[in-house]
C-alpha cells in the first residue's frame, strides 16, 4: 500500500515536471524541471528493485548529460521566444495529432494486456540478489553482441563528433613553438657600426 | 563471488563483420600516418575492405541459416546476398569518392564513417530481433547524418544534415515504441517469438499489438523513404556530397527492405491483412509522389532523389505479395537498381567542373557531342531506370509486377504500370537533353580510371541483366526460398 502511494507521488511529480520542461518560458528552468524529472524516474526504477539502473540515471543523464545541457542553455542563449513563434500556427494539427495518440495509447494501455493479469507482478527479488552482478552476467553472455555494436556506435557518435567541429583555419595565424626555440640570435639581431 | 563459465559464442558466421569493424578502426588510425598528397589511399583500402569482405561472407554463408550469438545474429541465404549487394553499393560509392574527396579535410574519417555505416547495414541484414536490428540501424543512420553534413562549409550540406537528423531521430524514437508495444504484449524481442506470441494473443490485445505495428511500420517506412514519411530524402539527397548520395540512395535502402522483409515475414505474419492494408495505400502513395514531383525538378540529384521514391514504391509492391517470387522481386530490383544508380552518380561526379558537379539537368545538353561513351552509359542507364524492354530495369519491375498479380492484387500492378509510364517521361527529358540539345556550358571532366570503369561496368550490368536476367532471378528466389 505505502509503494502504491510511493508510486503515484512519483510518477505524478514526473508528468508535472515533464510539462515544466515544455512548458517553463525560462529555458534554466526547464532544464532544472527535466533535472527533477530525471529523479523521479529513478525513484521509479528504485520501487522496480532496478536499483543499478536508478543509480545510473542519476550519475549519467543528471550528472554529465544534464551539466551539459545546462552549459549549452546558458552559453549559446538561443532564442527560445522566437522558436516559440509559430507555435499557433501548429497548434491545431499538433494537438490534433497529440490527441489522437493519447486516446490509442489509453486504449492500447486499457486494453487488458498490460494489466496485474496480463503481465504478472514479478515480486520483489531476494535480499542477497544483486541487480549490478545479474546485469553484468547477462550483458556479457546473451547481450554481447548488441553491447559490443552500441560500444561501436559511441566511437562513430565520438568519430562524427570531431568530423563536424573540428576544422583548420588556414588563415589563423599560429604559434609554431620548435620554430621560437630554435630560433638563432643571429637571425633577431642585427649588429650594425655607427 | 564464484567464478563464473562464459561459453564462446559462435563467432564463425561474424568473421566478414568484425573484419569490416577492424578494417574501419584501421583506415582512421592508417589516416594519421598517410602523408596530405596520399589521403585517397585510405579509400583503396576501403575497397579492399569491401571486396574482402564480399569473398569472406561467400566463405562463411550457408545454404541453411546458420545461428549465432544466442540468437542476436542470423546468416542466411537471404542475409548473404544482401550483404553482397551492401558491399558492392558502398564499394562503388566509394570509389566516386576518391576524386570528389581528395581535398577535403578528414578524408580519413570519411572511409572510416562509410564502413561504419556498411557495418550497421550488414547487422540489420543479419537481425534476427529487434535489438540487433535496432542498433545497425541506428549505427548505419549515425554514419550516414554525419555523410550528410561532412562539407560543413557548404551550407546547404549543413542544413540537409540536420533536417535528416532531426526527423530521422524522430523516427527511430516512433520505431522504438512500437517496438515496446509489441515487446509488451510478446514479451520477447526475437522475431520468431514474437510472431508466435502474436498469433496466440488474445482479442484483448489486439489494440496494442495494432499500434505497435502501425508505428514499428511508419519507423522503418522512414528509413526506405516511403511517402508520406518521405519528406527529408529530397533534401538530404541535394544537400549531401554526391558520393554520398549515391551511398545513401543503394546501400542502406537494400538493409532497410531486407530488415522490412524480416520483420512482417517472422514477427508479424498474423497481421497480414492488416499491414498489406496500410502498404498497399502507401506504395500508391509512394509511386505518386515520387514520380509526379520528380518532374519538377531542375536539379538532377533533387530528381534522383525523387526517382528513388518512386521506385521504392514499385519495391514495396514485392513485400505486399509476400510470395517466394515477391521478396526475390524486391532482391533483383535492387541488383538491378544497385547498378543505375550508381552509373548515374558515377557520371555526375566525373562531370565536376571547378567544384560544382554536374547537378542541374541543363549541365548535361549537349553531353552526346563531347563524350559519347558517357552519354551512351547515361542513355542506358535512364532507359533501365525507365523500365524500357530488354534492360536491367525492365525485368526489375516485371518480376515484382508478375509477383503482385499472382499475389491477387491486380489493381495495384495496373496502377504502377501508369506510374512507370509517367516516371518514364522525366527519365527521357533528360535523354533528350543529352542527346538532342546544344552545349550550354562548357564541360570540365574528371580524369579518373577507376570511375571510368565504373560507368563501363555498371553498363555492361545493366545491359548483360537485361538481356540475360534469368541467373540473377534463380539466384535471388534461391535465397529468399529459406525465409517464407
Amino acid at each position: 500500500m505505502i509503494e502504491l502511494g510511493f508510486f503515484y507521488l512519483f510518477s505524478g511529480l514526473a508528468v508535472v515536471s515533464a510539462l515544466g520542461v515544455v512548458l517553463s518560458r525560462n529555458t534554466v528552468h526547464s532544464v532544472i524541471s527535466l533535472i527533477f524529472c530525471f529523479f523521479n524516474a529513478a525513484a521509479l526504477f528504485f520501487l522496480l528493485d532496478a536499483e543499478f539502473i536508478g543509480i545510473i540515471l542519476i550519475l549519467v543523464y543528471v550528472g554529465a548529460v544534464m551539466v551539459l545541457f545546462m552549459f549549452v542553455v546558458m552559453m549559446l542563449e538561443v532564442n527560445f521566444a522566437g522558436l516559440r513563434e509559430g507555435m499557433l500556427q501548429y497548434l491545431p494539427v499538433g494537438g490534433l495529432v497529440a490527441l489522437v495518440l493519447f486516446i490509442e495509447i489509453v486504449a492500447a494501455a486499457g486494453s487488458g494486456v498490460f494489466s496485474p493479469t496480463g503481465i504478472p507482478d514479478p515480486g520483489h527479488a531476494a535480499q542477497h540478489v544483486n541487480n549490478t552482478v545479474e546485469i553484468g552476467k547477462l550483458l556479457y553472455t546473451k547481450y554481447l553482441l548488441g553491447f559490443e555494436i552500441a560500444a561501436i556506435v559511441l566511437l562513430v557518435a565520438l568519430v562524427g563528433a570531431v568530423v563536424l567541429t573540428l576544422r583548420v583555419r588556414k588563415d589563423a595565424k599560429y604559434q609554431n613553438i620548435s620554430k621560437q626555440v630554435n630560433v638563432n640570435p643571429d637571425d633577431r639581431m642585427r649588429k650594425v657600426k655607427m | 563471488m564464484t567464478p563464473m563459465n562464459f561459453p564462446l559464442p559462435n563467432v564463425v558466421p561474424l568473421i566478414p563483420e568484425m573484419f569490416v569493424a577492424v578494417m574501419a578502426m584501421v583506415v582512421l588510425m592508417w589516416d594519421l600516418f598517410l602523408p596530405k598528397e596520399r589521403k585517397h589511399w585510405n579509400g583503396y583500402l576501403a575497397i579492399v575492405t569491401c571486396i574482402v569482405a564480399g569473398v569472406l561472407t561467400m566463405n562463411v554463408a550457408t545454404a541453411e541459416s546458420v545461428s549465432a550469438f544466442y540468437g542476436f545474429f542470423v546468416l542466411d541465404p537471404f542475409a548473404a546476398y544482401a550483404k553482397l549487394l551492401i558491399y558492392a553499393g558502398t564499394a562503388l560509392a566509394i570509389i566516386i569518392s576518391l576524386d570528389y574527396m581528395k581535398d577535403e579535410f578528414g578524408v580519413g574519417e570519411y572511409y572510416t564513417l562509410m564502413l561504419f555505416g556498411m557495418l550497421g547495414m550488414m547487422l540489420m541484414a543479419s537481425a534476427p530481433n529487434f535489438v540487433t536490428m535496432y542498433l545497425g540501424l541506428e549505427l548505419m543512420a549515425l554514419c550516414t547524418y554525419v555523410l550528410v553534413g561532412f562539407q560543413r562549409d557548404v551550407l546547404r550540406s549543413s542544413e540537409a544534415s540536420l533536417k535528416y537528423f532531426i526527423l530521422g531521430s524522430l523516427a527511430s524514437g516512433i520505431l522504438l515504441y512500437g517496438i515496446s508495444f509489441l515487446y509488451g504484449v510478446t514479451g520477447s524481442f526475437d522475431f520468431a517469438e514474437v510472431g508466435a506470441g502474436l498469433a496466440h494473443s488474445g482479442s484483448g490485445a489486439r489494440f496494442a499489438v495494432l499500434l505497435g505495428l502501425v508505428f514499428v511500420v511508419s519507423g522503418l517506412a522512414f528509413k526506405i523513404s516511403m511517402a508520406p514519411f518521405h519528406m527529408w530524402t529530397p533534401d538530404a539527397y541535394e544537400g549531401a556530397p554526391t558520393p554520398v548520395t549515391a551511398y545513401m540512395s543503394v546501400a542502406p535502402k537494400v538493409a532497410g527492405f531486407v530488415i522490412l522483409i524480416r520483420v512482417l515475414a517472422d514477427a508479424l505474419p498474423s497481421l497480414q491483412v492488416e499491414y498489406v492494408t496500410i502498404f498497399t495505400w502507401m506504395a500508391v502513395l509512394t509511386m505518386a509522389v515520387g514520380n509526379l514531383a520528380a518532374i519538377a525538378q531542375r536539379n538532377i540529384k533533387r530528381m534522383l532523389a525523387y526517382s528513388t521514391i518512386g521506385h521504392v514504391g514499385f519495391i514495396i509492391l514485392g513485400v505486399i505479395a509476400g510470395n517466394v517470387a515477391g521478396y526475390a522481386g524486391v532482391l533483383v530490383y535492387m541488383t538491378v537498381y544497385l547498378f543505375m544508380n550508381m552509373g548515374i552518380f558515377a557520371v555526375i561526379v566525373l562531370m565536376r567542373r571547378d567544384g560544382i558537379q554536374g547537378e542541374l539537368l541543363d549541365d548535361f545538353a549537349g553531353l552526346a557531342k563531347v563524350r559519347p561513351g558517357y552519354a551512351l552509359a547515361m542513355g542506358l542507364y535512364l532507359f533501365s531506370l525507365a523500365g524500357i524492354p530488354f534492360l536491367g530495369g525492365f525485368w526489375a519491375k516485371y518480376v515484382v509486377f508478375i509477383a503482385v498479380i499472382e499475389a491477387g492484387h491486380l489493381y495495384l500492378a495496373i496502377i504502377a504500370l501508369v506510374f512507370a509510364v509517367v516516371g518514364a517521361f522525366y527519365y527521357l527529358r533528360v535523354v533528350k537533353y543529352i542527346y538532342f540539345d546544344d552545349k550550354r556550358v562548357d564541360f570540365n571532366f574528371v580524369e579518373n580510371r577507376l570511375m571510368q570503369a565504373t560507368v563501363v561496368v555498371t553498363a555492361i550490368a545493366v545491359v548483360a541483366i537485361g538481356i540475360y536476367p534469368d541467373p540473377v532471378i534463380n539466384i535471388c528466389k534461391a535465397a529468399v526460398s529459406g525465409i517464407i
